[in-house]
């Protein structure tokens, strides 16, 4: 099921992650520690929850008070940031799954952590990753 | 009992004080302690007003709870405060004057807490485009809020459970703290620039980013604006004429709550998310502590103590109501103070002969505590709220940074309040 995947690295620029995932439009990347070991994965979802300011989190509304121009800058928050800093504050549990693990197991890892990808891991080692839409492809490929 | 009822409710206010277990369970944890074991009953804590929970108190904050919640959502709080910030041009002490002011208008008429959380995003936005920092501005407009909110019944949690306590109805509350809070606010605004002194550098290129922001989009309703506002102008004339209609202000908040679900056809849902559920069951524990206390006679006890304290000398009575309420309310949450001395205060009336000087001993009480709010970073919720919101902006505050800024106004706030006072209920009465 795993398939390839872009790592990142936590002291990673920012910017690049983000192109990164913009270029190959992918629901999240796997982060990895300075041993290569994985340390979380980066949801796309968390990269967008960073760029929104905290003020309009607080107060939706306050999105539209603010003009085209000025609302596409918000990428400018990327600058001189790192992989680390785009991360929740709060350590949430890694969505890892071993290699041999079944379809119905690395959905319930999705699910419960509400991620949209998984890593999959045999003695240590990222093999590669599974997106939440290649396991429905598969779940729903005719048997 | 005496005893028992006694270290009960230190222990939980110890625990309330300190934070070392979550309000909520401390004073929950200190009435079931009681009523588990006999110190008050199901009669005393339930079905009476002096000696267990004050439903008008509690339904009041409920009332107004679903009020705003729906109010909220018409955007007219940031429609106000960005017109405001544009009229203001730019100019940091401008815009800090018009946001202060603008908070402490909407803490009289919401709860503090409320209309901090719809204040501070909107000044993190205009301090984000003017490129400066918003602590200033979140202090200046917390400290507002606070005095603000001591001018009407409803605009501080312990108004209202004095209110209740003492019989004062919204207009006493109208015609003896308003003024109060006038000249208060009037004094806070002079004194911003030099407390808050090189907050107000900006660079004049960004001021045009404040200019573009479009305060017309913050309106995501008009005709539940429209709606809005009708209902609490019901509202407020009901709390207005509550003595001539002969009916509580909370029921006049609860009809106005009522009506305003029904008309605006708002999901259940989403009104009721705006109801502080843990804030009105920490009320009701802490109704039935003190309600153990004033069963106990514990409260009679202390206002005999206060009363020969003073030896019955009402303007020191009333000075040291003050100083201790403002002091106090600063280590403590003004809520738990209040609830506390309230019944004390309502001893201390009963030996005052002049009805002006009873009625002071409560408007100490109210500004004293009220004011004494913005001591410390603890003295009031909506100071802990605006904390937060400033955490999660990337601009911290620390405690000893609210409280320099804090116990300066407190000092400032209570020296207004005490000449006050002196005047109007001892030397003009």
């Amino acid at each position: 099921m795993a398939e390839d995947f872009p790592v990142v690295s936590l002291d990673s620029d920012a910017q690049d992650a983000v192109e990164l995932l913009a270029s190959r439009r992918l629901p999240g990347l796997i982060v990895v520690d300075p041993n290569g070991e994985p340390h979380s994965i980066l949801p796309a979802s968390q990269v967008v929850r960073f760029l929104v300011p905290s003020y309009v989190q607080e107060d939706p509304s306050l999105a539209r008070v603010i003009d085209e121009s000025l609302a596409d800058r918000v990428a400018d928050k990327l600058a001189n940031v790192t992989v680390r800093q785009l991360l929740p504050s709060e350590p949430v549990e890694l969505p890892i799954v071993n290699h041999d693990d079944t379809a119905l197991e690395v959905a319930a890892i999705m699910a419960r952590l509400r991620s949209p990808l998984v890593a999959v891991m045999k003695d240590k080692k990222i093999l590669g990753a599974i997106t939440a839409s290649r396991l429905l492809e598969l779940v729903t490929a005719p048997h | 009992m005496t005893v028992i009822a006694v270290v009960v409710f230190l222990a939980a206010y110890v625990l309330i004080a300190t934070e070392w277990t979550h309000k909520l369970l401390a004073a929950l944890g200190g009435a079931a302690v009681l009523l588990a074991l006999g110190v008050t009953d199901s009669e005393h804590a339930f079905y009476s007003g002096d000696t267990g929970i004050d439903w008008n108190v509690i339904f009041l904050l409920l009332g107004m709870m679903i009020i705003v919640g729906i109010l909220r959502r018409t955007g007219v709080f940031e429609y106000v405060a960005i017109w405001a910030a544009k009229r203001a041009k730019g100019s940091p002490l401008r815009v800090m004057i018009l946001l202060t002011l603008i908070t402490a208008i909407a803490s009289a008429f919401l709860d503090n807490v409320t209309t901090i959380l719809l204040i501070a995003p909107v000044t993190l936005l205009v301090c984000d485009r003017l490129g400066i920092d918003p602590v200033p501005f979140l202090l200046a407009e917390v400290m507002a809020s606070n005095i603000g909110g001591t001018a009407t019944l409803i605009g501080d949690p312990p108004n209202i459970i004095i209110a209740s306590r003492s019989g004062l109805t919204f207009n006493d509350f109208l015609v003896h703290l308003t003024p109060l809070v006038v000249i208060t606010l009037v004094v806070f605004v002079a004194v911003l620039p030099w407390l808050f002194k090189g907050s107000f550098a900006v660079d004049p290129a960004k001021v045009e980013n404040v200019l573009r922001l479009n305060e017309r989009e913050a309106i995501q309703d008009t005709r539940l604006l429209i709606k809005c506002g009708v209902v609490l102008l019901a509202v407020f004339a009901g709390f207005i004429g509550h003595t001539l209609f002969q009916i509580e202000p909370s029921v006049v908040a609860l009809l106005g709550a009522g009506l305003l679900v029904l008309i605006s056809k708002v999901p259940t849902k989403d009104y009721m998310s705006s109801v502080e559920w843990q804030t009105l069951l920490f009320f009701a524990g802490l109704f039935v502590m003190v309600g153990a206390l004033v069963k106990t006679g514990v409260i009679s006890d202390l206002a005999d103590l206060v009363g020969d304290a003073t030896g019955g000398r009402p303007l020191l009575a009333v000075m040291l109501i003050l100083g201790v309420s403002a002091v106090l309310s600063g280590i403590v949450d003004n809520i738990p103070y209040v609830a506390t001395m309230s019944p004390v205060v309502l001893e201390l009336t009963k030996t005052m002969t002049d009805p002006a000087h009873s009625q002071a001993l409560w408007w100490a009480l109210a500004a004293g505590a009220d004011f004494g709010g913005n001591a410390t970073a603890v003295g009031a919720s909506a100071n802990v709220v605006a904390i937060g919101i400033a955490l999660r902006a990337g601009h911290p505050i620390t405690f000893w940074e609210f409280t320099r800024k804090g116990v300066v106004i407190t000092a400032i706030t209570i020296l207004v309040a005490a000449p006050y006072l002196w005047l109007r209920y001892f030397v003009l009465s």
